[in-house]
């Protein structure tokens, strides 16, 4: 297959055969259930994003950033080490190596230039491991906006460092103190805050979810990963991977590197769920293990009980302990698009040393779990294999030091 | 004379309480009842309401507790069921209408269920007799208030402020009260942060007031016992309701 444009060129997001109806509905999935109040902002934001959606001089702005302060393009790196180990031919789009060290600084820029542009002096988020939020602050900084970011009490006590970060960068950090003190409570904060400040804050939602236009706009900003990883792999490589692997919490990475391969027949996407204490155990497989339902601003699959009360996740990593995921993969799964499954807490951590170990690269909890099923799948001698490492795993270190302090002290 | 709507949250401390309070609301001259359906979520709620909505769930509150104890109060008192949309997508929008129907309560009011995504619940929400409350904000456009008003029935509960229940803030509603009016003559109540201080002020110009945190807080004070706590949100009703009618 040809590709005619260099991962050095300017990325402007392009309509995708997936995308929502005009009131944000992927399938029956998605849509926008909010308090009235926010509707009128909705709508606004929903014209305002298809204004600039395919706009070039927006996206020049963006990849002004991009270029020369997150350095992007990301690179693409054929890990041999692993790859003599598994008999596959594995690559790693390097998103770890972004500043802010994630690919949550994509879709932050992009929104906070949005939020610029709209007029809008503060900006708020949610966060679970912290990533979203430091990237969030460092954009606050950058452009001048005044930030809050909402973080479970539990995950700031398990992501101090990012914490610090936050504060460091100039942003107000509220510990979220009720239900389950994770990510789906820090979201609820958000939107409480978000609802009295409807007029002039801007929610940079720090996934692939939400209300409508969220869930796409994210997908549409991190697509950039899986767009360059296409060139980067024709360059390199000189054909498309047969697989595609990406950890999922709320799912913006998945997204962002499965959309561009969503339409090649011989190209796997395979999405990773936390599969935590396992199945029959604490975990955050809302798609293997939960149904549809309402939540955060949009329909998806959710863990839930019976009477449709929102059940805990459990993830060993912050960023994937969330009771729901995003709305177009709750599609993409009953479509059969894309296949999903899941890795538990200690597979995570088996991986996250062997990375470490093997390549000298200290991966993300969460991305640990996409390194993880390399060892969990079947028959891959001769395959070619791309994995979006997500993060990079120094906000970890606390915490593995921790769970590992007997293995290397 | 102006309509007193009064929340509780279903449930907490008990279903005994639940079912005593309503009655005793009744006889206090609470116009309408919204019978509250905890939820693990409660995203357009306060801290107030969001506290009792846990303690309920931490007290083993199910759906089962909801329709068996309306039994005993939709037949006193005009009921509605307000709750967040999962639990009604989760167990079923029709078997909701059939328990309400059998439990005489009259319908719905569910905030995270804007106009657009209610519009296929409506329908058989409306053929079943019961309603479906719509919500107009603060922030809405007049294109947007047109298009709930002209549909709208029962009452419109009208958002005081752009915030969540329970809070202490205040916004001019007479634009947007006005816009309603020329629409419908559906009745407009006021609800979020209506209390004994704030009740006549933020009834000027509508229908009537929808009281939820001032009455929850009551519920939830642990110095006094069941009963007390029945005579003070009572007093407080009273009080509300002869000062919209001042």
């Amino acid at each position: 297959m040809n590709i005619d444009y260099t991962p050095n060129d300017i990325y402007i997001p392009s309509p995708s055969d997936f995308d929502p109806d005009n009131l944000g509905h992927f399938g029956i999935y998605g849509g926008r259930y909010v308090p009235e109040t926010l509707m009128p902002v909705l709508e606004a934001l929903k014209s305002d994003y298809e204004k600039i959606r395919f706009d070039k001089e927006f996206w020049e702005e963006v990849h002004y950033y991009y270029k020369n302060y997150v350095g992007r393009p990301s690179s693409l790196y054929y890990a041999k080490n692993i790859s003599d180990e598994i008999g596959a031919k594995v690559y790693l789009k390097r998103e770890d190596l972004n500043h802010t060290g994630a690919h949550k600084i994509n879709h932050t820029i992009a929104q906070a230039l949005l939020a610029k542009k709209l007029g809008k002096k503060k900006i708020i988020a949610e966060t679970g491991a912290g990533q979203h939020g430091v990237a969030t602050a460092t954009v606050a900084a950058l452009f001048g906006l005044e930030c809050e970011v909402f973080m479970g009490a539990k995950d700031v006590k398990r992501q101090e460092l990012n914490v610090f970060r936050m504060k460091l960068l100039g942003s107000k950090v509220h510990a979220v103190e009720s239900g389950s003190k994770t990510l789906k409570d820090a979201m609820n904060d958000a939107i409480r805050h978000w609802v009295t400040h409807a007029r002039d804050t801007f929610y940079v939602i720090g996934t692939v979810a939400g209300p409508h236009p969220y869930p796409m706009m994210v997908r549409d900003i991190q697509s950039v990963i899986g767009w360059e990883a296409k060139a980067q792999m024709m360059q390199t490589h000189g054909k498309l991977p047969d697989k595609v692997i990406a950890c999922i919490g709320g799912g913006s990475n998945a997204m962002g590197i499965f959309n561009h391969f969503l339409n090649e027949k011989d190209v796997e996407c395979i999405g990773i769920e936390a599969g935590g204490l396992g199945l029959d155990s604490k975990h955050g497989c809302s798609l293997a293990k939960g149904s549809p339902g309402v939540l955060h601003g949009q329909l998806s699959y959710l863990l839930q009980d019976e009477d449709g009360q929102i059940e805990e996740a459990h993830s060993i990593s912050a960023g994937l302990d969330y009771p729901g995921i995003g709305p177009e993969h709750a599609f993409l799964k009953d479509k059969g698009v894309v296949t999903y499954d899941h890795i538990t807490d200690d597979e995570a951590m088996e991986a996250f040393v062997w990375l470490s170990q093997k390549e000298g690269i200290i991966p993300a909890f969460e991305s640990s779990h996409a390194i993880a099923y390399l060892k969990k799948l079947k028959n891959v001698e001769g395959q070619t294999i791309l994995i979006n490492l997500s993060g990079r795993g120094d906000k970890d270190m606390i915490q593995a030091k921790d769970i590992l302090k007997e293995r290397f002290e | 004379m102006k309509k007193l709507v009064a929340y509780i949250t279903t449930g907490y401390p008990s279903l005994a309480f639940t079912l005593d309070l309503a009655l005793a609301l009744h006889e206090a001259g609470v116009d309408t009842l919204e019978l509250g359906i905890p939820f693990s979520d409660p995203v357009a709620d306060g801290a107030i309401i969001e506290k009792a909505n846990l303690l309920s769930l931490q007290k083993g509150f199910k759906m089962d507790h909801l329709f068996e104890v309306s039994k005993g109060i939709a037949p006193q008192i005009d009921t509605l069921w307000m709750g967040y949309f999962n639990p009604f997508y989760h167990k079923g929008m029709d078997r909701f209408i059939a328990q309400a129907k059998s439990a005489g309560v009259n319908g719905f009011i569910i905030p995270d269920l804007p106009y657009e995504e209610a519009q296929k619940y409506k329908p058989m929400i409306t053929q079943a007799g019961l309603t479906l409350i719509d919500f107009i904000a603060p922030t809405d456009p007049k294109e947007r208030i047109e298009m709930i008003a002209r549909d709208a029935q029962k009452f419109i509960y009208l958002v005081a402020y752009a915030g969540i229940t329970g809070a202490g803030q205040s916004e001019d509603l007479q634009d947007t009260v006005a816009m309603i009016r020329d629409y419908t003559n559906t009745d407009v109540f006021v609800g979020f942060g209506v209390n004994e201080k704030t009740a006549k002020e933020k009834s000027k110009g509508v229908d009537g007031v929808i009281v939820g945190s001032a009455f929850v807080t009551i519920l939830l004070d642990e110095s006094i016992s069941d009963m007390q706590k029945i005579d003070k949100v009572s007093k407080l009703a009273r009080e509300i309701k002869s000062k919209i009618n001042e």
